[in-house]
């Protein structure tokens, strides 16, 4: 039996989706790149980077979950067009490199509140990849060509 | 009278530049996200913290005060980016009604500054009691949330609205060439002619709006 995806039978699921795509990363985006600001000293906040990168794990966590589950389903509307999208797969590669790199790197030196130069690299680091996941997304819409 | 002043915005010399440069709408597209990302951060916590949730270990007037600088740099960043996706596509913007909601929630979150401004975030301070944060701090932080989720909401669903087959950018997507050419008298005469205002505006969500609205 054929069943169809309710996001393709119904116009308001992509949509909605998409605002909860958006909120997630959002959120995600926004808590990492203010451990990302503290580290690099541009933001003056009285917290140290581990402290603010503990007091905000959970809203990167929760964020971050939310854009993957609404993302992937998304991706379900046209498979074929988001997998054949160069755009999409420069978003996905960054993605998962930026989350990676959030795990490990950037996690020790925000806990080690390390602001020396390696640690400002690191910060760099993250906010361009994060900020080409932004800009991979954006891209998918406007970029037909693919593999 | 606006519709004529949008018009007029979009056929200024850097609108037309920004218009005219290969990717520069898709670039301010996604620096407008990525400000929309910082901003939205912020107030999600300040929201979070004043009803009581996390980040806990905070008071209310660390995380009020501290943030109040960065949320301005970046309400600033994200409406600059803004007025100039607005520019380049003033008149398709102006008869989008998610435009409209878009901006009448803009004027709601002034109206709610005005309303919490003294009362709950210029003495966040004194905001906190022993049994967590008064009932208005909660009533403004859940004001807050819902109407900036709106505005996500809203501008989201501007993507998936197609210009009206009477504005000049519908014309010129399809016939390239200088916006200027078109003058906002023949965009009414047309209007006039089709039976169409600005409040009738096409209204159509379809498998080409999903696609060009993008993620």
């Amino acid at each position: 039996m054929l069943v169809s995806n309710p996001i393709n039978s119904f116009e308001l699921v992509f949509p909605i989706m998409e605002v909860f795509h958006i909120a997630g990363f959002a959120v995600a985006i926004g808590v990492t790149a203010a451990v990302d600001f503290r580290i690099l000293g541009i933001v003056p906040l009285q917290q140290t980077p581990s402290q603010l990168a503990k007091s905000t794990q959970f809203w990167m966590l929760g964020g971050l979950l939310v854009a993957i589950f609404s993302g992937m389903e998304l991706y379900t509307s046209d498979p074929d067009m988001y997998y054949t999208n160069w755009s999409f797969l420069i978003k996905m590669a960054c993605m998962v490199i930026a989350i990676v790199l959030n795990y490990t790197i950037h996690r020790k030196v925000a806990q080690a509140d390390d602001t020396s130069g390696g640690a400002k690299a690191v910060a760099w680091i993250s906010l361009v990849l994060w900020a080409s996941v932004i800009f991979g997304g954006i891209f998918i819409a406007f970029i037909r060509g693919g593999l | 009278m606006l519709l004529s002043l949008a018009i007029a915005l979009q056929q200024t010399g850097l609108m037309r530049a920004l218009r005219e440069s290969g990717h520069g709408y898709e670039i301010l597209l996604s620096l407008h996200v990525s400000f929309i990302a910082l901003f939205g951060a912020m107030i999600a916590i300040t929201d979070a913290r004043l009803l009581g949730l996390a980040p806990a270990g905070y008071s209310v007037s660390d995380i009020v005060d501290q943030l109040r600088v960065p949320k301005r740099v970046g309400f600033l960043c994200v409406a600059t980016c803004g007025f100039l996706l607005f520019g380049m596509k003033a008149e398709e913007y102006y008869l989008n009604v998610f435009f409209r909601v878009k901006v009448l929630l803009f004027l709601l979150v002034a109206v709610h500054a005005l309303i919490f401004r003294s009362s709950v975030y210029n003495c966040s301070g004194e905001t906190e009691g022993p049994s967590g944060p008064p009932a208005r701090a909660k009533a403004a932080a859940v004001a807050s949330f819902l109407l900036w989720f709106g505005i996500v909401c809203a501008g989201r669903g501007i993507g998936y609205i197609h210009p009206p087959p009477f504005s000049h950018h519908f014309a010129l997507a399809r016939t390239p060439g200088p916006l200027n050419t078109v003058s906002s008298q023949t965009a009414s005469s047309r209007d006039e002619a089709n039976g169409l205002s600005s409040e009738s505006a096409p209204r159509v969500f379809s498998e080409k709006g999903r696609r060009d609205a993008g993620l």
